[in-house]
């Protein structure tokens, strides 16, 4: 018996060189096998060589390939209307992916702007927001760059901070850096003019630099060399502007922009907390090192992680933040905590235009579904011819990839225009500065986008193709117009598609009605008619002493003013802001921090927290005086649920080493909201600002008229105090309650946004379906009005069809938003996620949208002349 | 079409086309180039090469009934065109020039 060649290669000869090239080489092989007897091992390495057949180059692009792109092409071409509506329908669903996208890829993968990104790492604490004190990086510093064991070519530290910066009188705060002097050496960043910091920058006495972004030198100084050496102020400094940092380069804390750059030693608070050498946890940093050459992230990690032990056993401290160092390469926005905030956002925009582009697709696989009922006849007519079903598929997957391709390059110059769009439109965030956001399209959304289309292309062509290669050849070739089946499947698609957008939509009315909800919670102070002026009055024009007398008198001032009813200071601005404090009652305890605020008395009155046990703050609680406090309802009863906490200790300070403040609890104030109106109830303490002084408050103002009014008569009044008391922004508490829901008003632009874009896509899907069972049924509808029907009967008869089909993918759609809906739930303000309102409005509207795309046909079927519909027999 | 540039395989390949005149096909192509120059040719490297000529158009191909000794399969025969014989001149006619005068030590 002659022995046989090895099946598996066979089999894969034939994947290799498909048809009858394989056949033939397979009998060359066949035939030699025979002849030399054997010699399986010979017979394998011969069939491994065909790669090089089916990589010649002439096979790559087989010719009937490019005939289907071809033909593709050319079937687009002759019917332009389907081709546009399919490709516009695909280029809404990839742009606003690509959008999306765009945002995500800024805030997770988008390298720093400097050389050799790949190599930066970031360095991060698990658990904290710094890494270490200052102190602790220099150690730090001369450990890991150390020419023994050197794991970093240089190590840097930064903060980044909200900076108010003096331009002409008027102050602006702006994000800025606060970073070691090799910053820049250790980044690669040249200064495009003048210099970045040098380590005398760093000296105590030194003069205090400072180097601008491009756009702060392009807005304040027009781009103007002479800004080198000019001064700005920053607080109570003056800085000399020794550079310019090169365009694109907006610092390290994506995704903020920053403006400017100081050495991290000439900030005052920084500057008296290293002069105090028993103080080792502050001031805090986070860091960034550019990896040695050679040196492995992992390796690098772990050997970060003894140096830091190494750190902690040298210099032991009592405060200790256990967490491990972790590196990472330098991608998006660096902070943890930025990550941690963006990521759930980012997934929920991404699975919402997810579902966009999947109503999109299955608009298309509609088309292309209603074209193949135009083109039985031709494809049965090739397949009488001897096409195989394959090559009939193949057609269509053809005209998938062309359509997809328009409608992904159609769609990313669509994004381009959204992401411009959405740079201009997104709120800026109260006191955190710019966003950077540039969204610019790079080449990891050009391949998404491509993917997305791709995917799409196979999605949608998938059913057709199938359909496409399986006519019923008879019945076809006699122009029978049978397809029951095909028309079922086009039913199913739309109500999966009114289903998908019903959900989108009841998700975007949900986050609409709880911002709206939102904007009712009480604050639990009043808002109406206050207004908040930042006033600076500190170092050097102020000392605590001064100052204390200049608020003294400013306040008799402001209170004695037409149209005033009140008037009142504290530390912060309330929604804005909150300051933290750390306290225990027991002075053993180790600290926990609660929210804070310094004020003086009348702030209650001013504000209207009613003061539910015990006295507010009085003149008498002055600095010799024992210390007081006032704590919310919230501080009160987790400390002494069941007890009076009148008269109670608490324990102020967070340095366990020395010794801390004791302070008696005088009073107990109603919770109210302090940082923003969607916040959980938090512990808050108050104290008086006669103990507590701090030179950078709001003053707060109860005018009887409207507030916003009363901006520039109170501007007026405080210039002719002191014209040179620095003041900032004035705003009203109804704007600042507003500001601090930016975050649910963005989920609600944006869901509304994309909710409305997927009805209309699922609408125009409708529209699509509905038409083409009116063009099917022309005859019949010829011959029952022929038969006597009445117009109305017909015009019901369309339009019932398609309200039928909407009305189930109502009921599927409303199922399915039961479900996901809870997802929702943390977004939602304490609303339920089956809020039956949000469920009926989404509905209702969703019907009119039904009720319009049927009618349009509807209309055109009453229309309907029976002798030219009986004229087609 | 002078501008028609062969590589020495190519040569090989299509010299033993010729040489086997009616014959040509996968097998005795791979034969007679193995005998006359000692060296070793794989199918995958044999079958691109000859596509390749193909599609410059210097050989053209036919498939020949099936024969029971290739496990039902038919052969493919190839024959030189015009092109091809133009070409394989030109490349001889260049290496000649090049020997002209040549003498190795």
């Amino acid at each position: 018996m002659p022995k046989l060649p090895p099946g598996l290669a066979e089999l894969i000869l034939r994947r290799l060189v498909p048809g009858r090239e394989g056949e033939i080489i397979a009998g060359d092989l066949r035939e030699e096998f025979e002849s030399r007897g054997g010699g399986r091992f010979w017979y394998w390495r011969e069939v491994l060589s065909c790669v090089a057949v089916r990589l010649s180059p002439h096979r790559l692009t087989a010719p009937d390939l490019r005939q289907d792109l071809h033909y593709a092409v050319r079937v687009l071409r002759r019917n332009p209307g389907y081709t546009l509506t399919a490709m516009v329908c695909l280029a809404l669903g990839i742009g606003v992916n690509s959008t999306v996208f765009t945002m995500v890829d800024e805030l997770f993968w988008e390298p720093l702007a400097v050389p050799q990104p790949d190599r930066v790492m970031v360095i991060a604490r698990t658990g904290d927001e710094t890494v270490c004190s200052y102190r602790d990086y220099q150690e730090f510093e001369r450990r890991v760059t150390a020419p023994g064991g050197r794991l970093f070519s240089g190590l840097m530290a930064y903060d980044n901070i909200p900076i108010s910066l003096d331009v002409e009188g008027s102050s602006q705060i702006v994000m800025g850096e606060a970073v070691s002097a090799n910053f820049a050496d250790v980044l690669q960043v040249p200064a495009q003019a003048g210099r970045w910091f040098a380590p005398e920058d760093e000296q105590p006495g030194s003069d205090p630099v400072a180097v601008l972004s491009d756009g702060a030198w392009t807005r304040r100084f027009g781009r103007s060399m002479s800004a080198i050496g000019q001064r700005v102020r920053i607080e109570t400094q003056w800085f000399r502007v020794v550079g310019i940092a090169p365009p694109g380069f907006l610092g390290v804390s994506p995704p903020h922009a920053m403006e400017i750059w100081i050495p991290f030693t000439s900030q005052p608070y920084a500057r008296e907390l290293l002069a105090n050498p028993g103080e080792r946890e502050r001031p805090r940093v986070q860091l960034m090192g550019r990896l040695a050459a050679g040196t492995r992230v992992r390796a690098a990690e772990a050997a970060l992680q003894t140096v830091d032990e190494q750190i902690r056993r040298a210099f032991p401290r009592d405060t200790t933040s256990t967490g491990a160092l972790t590196l990472a390469v330098s991608a998006g926005a660096s902070n943890p905590g930025v990550r941690e905030v963006a990521a759930p956002i980012s997934i929920m925009l991404l699975s919402v235009t997810g579902i966009v582009l999947l109503i999109a697709c299955v608009n298309v696989a509609n088309l292309l579904l209603s074209r193949s009922a135009v083109r039985r006849r031709e494809m049965a007519v090739r397949q009488a011819l001897g096409a195989s079903r394959w090559r009939l598929a193949r057609q269509t997957l053809a005209e998938g990839m062309v359509l997809a391709a328009g409608g992904a390059v159609l769609g990313l110059f669509f994004g381009i225009g959204a992401n411009r769009l959405l740079a201009r439109s997104i709120p800026a965030l109260p006191h955190v500065g710019k966003v950077m956001l540039d969204l610019n399209v790079n080449w990891r959304v050009a391949i998404f986008a491509a993917v997305a289309a791709l995917a799409s292309a196979v999605l949608f062509t998938f059913s057709p193709a199938l359909e496409h290669s399986r006519p019923g050849l008879t019945s076809s070739l006699k122009g029978d117009q049978a397809g029951t089946r095909r028309m079922r499947q086009r039913d199913v698609y739309v109500i999966v598609q009114v289903a998908l957008s019903l959900t989108l939509l009841i998700a975007a009315t949900l986050v609409v009605r709880a911002m709206q909800h939102a904007q009712t919670i009480d604050p639990g102070f009043a808002m109406d008619h206050r207004l908040a002026a930042r006033i600076y009055i500190s170092e050097p024009e102020y000392t605590p002493e001064s100052g204390k007398l200049f608020l003294a008198r400013l306040l008799d001032t402001v209170r004695a003013a037409p149209g005033v009813r009140s008037a009142t200071i504290s530390y912060t601005t309330p929604l804005s802001f909150s300051d933290s404090t750390c306290t225990s009652t027991t002075p053993e305890e180790r600290p926990r921090r609660a929210s804070s605020d310094v004020v003086v008395p009348g702030y209650f009155d001013t504000m209207a927290i009613p003061i539910l046990r015990g006295r507010q703050f009085a003149p008498i609680d002055q600095p010799g005086s024992p210390q007081v406090v006032i704590v919310n309802q919230t501080f009160a009863t987790r400390f002494w649920p069941n007890e009076d906490p009148i008269g109670k200790t608490v324990w102020l300070g967070c340095d366990v080493k020395r010794p801390r403040d004791m302070a008696e609890v005088v009073g107990v104030a109603r919770d109210a909201k302090y940082e923003s109106l969607d916040e959980a109830p938090r512990r808050f303490i108050y104290r008086p600002l006669a103990q507590s002084w701090v030179g950078f408050v709001a003053l707060i103002v109860d005018a009887s008229g409207s507030p916003a009014e009363y901006t520039a008569p109170l501007r007026a009044l405080l210039h002719r105090l002191d014209p040179n008391l620095r003041v900032y922004e004035i705003q009203t508490l109804e704007l600042a309650a507003s500001d601090s829901l930016w975050k649910v008003r963005w989920q609600a632009s944006l869901l509304a946004v994309f909710g409305g874009l997927a009805m209309l896509l699922a609408a125009v899907g409708l529209y699509g379906v509905v038409a083409y069972s009116v063009a099917q049924r022309t005859r019949e509808i010829g011959v029952r009005l022929a038969m006597g029907a009445q117009r109305a009967d017909v015009l019901w008869m369309v339009l019932a069809r398609g309200l039928g089909l909407t009305a189930a993918g109502i009921a599927v759609g409303l199922a399915l938003s039961a479900g996901v809906m809870r997802l929702l739930a943390a977004a939602l303000y304490g609303m339920s996620p089956l809020d039956p309102v949000a469920f009926t409005v989404a509905s209702l509207a969703w019907m009119a949208v039904a009720m319009l795309a049927s009618y349009v046909p509807a209309r055109r079927a009453m229309r309907v002349d029976p002798v030219v519909a009986l004229r087609w027999e | 079409m002078s501008d028609q540039y062969l590589g020495e395989f190519e040569q090989l390949v299509l010299l033993a086309v010729v040489r086997l005149a009616e014959g040509a096909y996968g097998v005795p192509i791979r034969r007679e180039i193995e005998r006359r120059t000692g060296r070793k040719v794989t199918v995958g490297a044999l079958y691109s090469t000859l596509d390749r000529l193909e599609a410059k158009g210097c050989v053209s191909s036919r498939f020949a009934d099936p024969t029971a000794e290739r496990g039902g399969r038919s052969r493919r025969y190839f024959r030189i065109e015009p092109l091809g014989t133009e070409a394989l001149a030109h490349a001889k006619e260049m290496l000649d020039r090049m020997w002209k005068g040549v003498r190795l030590a």
